[in-house]
């Protein structure tokens, strides 16, 4: 129920009040809406100013209303001139102007709020065109870069990835390098040697450095300089699951994944030198991101290339491509729930998937007779105790 | 209580000269120094006022500080100076009625009669202009400082004004904010640098500050060395 004495705070602008704006007590008549200075207001003001400060109506017949302010539910009142706005943001002002007018003010702010909600509707939606148009932009853009890259490095000759693969090694640790008339450096370099007449790029500077660490990992840099950890040796139970592990980091080497990695990370910039030809900036680039870390974690296609690159030149080495899925199927069955044991299973995801493709793969190889390694893992094993 | 603006425009300061009983509300950490004669009482209320925890909290999510520091004159003739964060200008604002709507971290001190709160301006001008969430909103009768970046400069509007956004420092309560394009298309509009842009609708004051603290983070970002 309204009641028809009631005061609400509000203010009034007019050109008459010093600074333009002042707070107001509002009560609507039956025919009209007066404003009268707050008692607060007044006490801020200046006793001469008081004096001279009239009382505002505005006769309601003629009052034009609208909606807004910082909360946007403020209601402002202004006379036919326009040189007289009083406003009000206090429950039941709208209703009391509406009850008042006989509904013809309800109407007017009908019409505001529907104009309103009108133009935030617009707006809305031309912001989730624009987001929607910036995000298909954003990976438009992304694979463009991803396949201009690919592009340029076949464009790069191979001496770039021995140059950003031995910046990278003198990073690695040398101090437990094991030496090269080592039974384990010797085994590693054998299965390296009869694999690589059969990599893809068979002119490439393949050479395997062994590492004293019980970490389970090995690894590829570019120009097929690769380490293997000797914590991976000792797991492994034949040399065929090595030669897997091997040809699987070879294809890594050969299929380029280091430059392309390089080439992501550091964005348009590079894939733009790369397409220029501009060797000595993509060298220094190179150099900044040679590190390990950055080389090394390959994505899930580029895993899946170099399995299926690694199966392909088992089989053509007459060694069962099935032995690399062999070896991390061992080790997760085994030790897949020690944490950190295992680096170089846990860098290379969806365990099954792999499996299953290098078995599908294989049986498109055609039938062939695997024969084994005939080297003596046994002795390399007793050496590293 | 009297004020005094000091070292105007680019590293102002406000001088407060104290009576006995006087008190006035300031943020957090903006006291360069004061007389013996003054007490600092640190709450998340305003002076008699209610909220508290609440408001504390609100206050902390428009960038603010959660408590409010209280300086109390106990003797007469003392001396209080507060400074802002950023370098820039201060300015006064005598608050007669309605309520001050505040940029989140320009709110500098007030008259303890003066409710510090939050309000929410919703998630599109957070996520599309930069702007924050909750601005800082002042009610009461009073006298309220606002700290800028760079220098800052008050506009009367009366219908339509533009400003960049990150550029608005305070608006009186009878202007209503929109975010909007700058030009006709919204395509153009980010092609020339403008991208978003808040628009005030309406009658009231509106103060801007000359520059803006993301654009300094966007052009130093990157050139600072990761630690």
């Amino acid at each position: 129920m309204l009641d028809p004495n009631q005061q609400f705070r509000g203010g009034v602008f007019h050109h008459s009040i010093p600074d333009g704006r002042i707070g107001a007590e509002i009560r609507i008549t039956p025919s009209e809406i007066i404003a009268e200075p707050s008692a607060e207001a007044l006490s801020a003001m200046d006793p001469s100013e008081v004096a001279r400060l009239p009382r505002w109506v505005i006769p309601l017949s003629e009052c034009q209303v609208d909606l807004g302010g910082a909360s946007g539910r403020m209601v402002f009142c202004r006379n036919k001139e326009r040189d007289l706005t009083i406003f009000c943001e206090e429950r039941g002002f709208a209703a009391m102007l509406g009850d008042r007018s006989g509904g013809r003010i309800s109407e007017q702010l009908h019409l505001v709020r529907e104009r309103q909600a009108g133009e935030n509707h617009r707006f809305r939606f031309w912001l989730a065109v624009g987001a929607a148009g910036t995000l298909l932009f954003g990976v438009i853009g992304y694979y463009s870069v991803l396949a201009a890259a690919r592009f340029a490095i076949a464009a790069v000759p191979i001496s770039m990835d021995e140059k950003i693969g031995s910046m990278a090694m003198q990073t690695i640790e040398k101090e437990k390098k094991l030496s090269a008339d080592h039974p384990a450096t010797k085994f590693t370099t054998e299965i390296v040697d009869r694999l690589k007449p059969h990599a893809a790029i068979p002119e490439m500077n393949f050479k395997v450095i062994v590492i004293d660490s019980s970490e389970v990992n090995a690894f590829a840099l570019p120009g097929g300089q690769m380490v293997v950890y000797t914590g991976l040796l000792k797991k492994a139970e034949s040399g065929e699951q090595i030669a897997g592990v091997l040809a699987h980091e070879m294809s890594h080497a050969t299929l380029r994944h280091g430059l392309q990695r390089v080439s992501q990370s550091l964005g348009i910039v590079a894939a733009i030198q790369f397409l220029i030809g501009d060797a000595g900036g993509l060298l220094a680039l190179g150099s900044q991101a040679a590190q390990t870390s950055i080389l090394t974690s390959y994505s899930r296609q580029s895993e899946t290339e170099a399995d299926l690159e690694g199966a392909r030149m088992l089989h053509e080495a007459g060694l069962d491509p099935e032995s690399i899925s062999e070896f991390f199927d061992k080790l997760k069955k085994e030790d897949g729930d020690i944490p950190g044991v295992l680096v170089w299973v846990s860098s290379h995801p969806l365990h099954e998937q792999r499996i299953e493709s290098i078995a599908k793969f294989k049986s498109t190889l055609g039938k062939k007779e695997y024969s084994s390694l005939d080297l003596d893992l046994e002795t390399v094993k007793k050496s590293l105790e | 209580m009297q004020y005094d603006l000091v070292c105007r425009p680019a590293s102002t300061a406000v001088r407060f000269a104290l009576d006995a009983g006087d008190s006035i509300t300031c943020e957090v950490g903006a006291m360069i120094a004061m007389s013996s004669g003054i007490t600092v009482e640190t709450t998340s209320k305003s002076r008699g006022g209610g909220g508290g925890i609440m408001k504390g909290i609100k206050r902390m999510f428009t960038g603010e500080n959660f408590f409010l520091n209280h300086f109390t004159a106990q003797q007469s003739n003392q001396t209080l100076l507060i400074g802002p964060t950023m370098i820039g200008d201060c300015i006064h604002h005598p608050l007669r009625s309605g309520s001050m709507v505040v940029q989140g971290s320009s709110w500098l001190a007030s008259s303890s009669s003066i409710d510090i709160d939050a309000t929410w301006r919703g998630f599109t001008s957070a996520i599309f202009s930069g702007e924050s969430m909750f601005w800082v909103k002042c009610l009461g009768t009073g006298d309220l400082f606002l700290s800028s970046y760079g220098a800052i400069y008050p506009i009367q509007v009366d219908g339509e004004y533009t400003v960049d956004t990150g550029h608005i420092v305070a608006f009186e309560d009878t202007l209503q904010f929109k975010i909007g394009k700058a030009g006709k298309s919204l395509v153009g509009s980010f092609l020339g640098g403008e991208g978003l842009v808040c628009k005030f609708q309406g009658q009231g004051k509106l103060y801007c500050q000359s520059h803006n603290p993301p654009s300094l983070g966007k052009l130093l970002g990157p050139k600072l060395k990761p630690r």
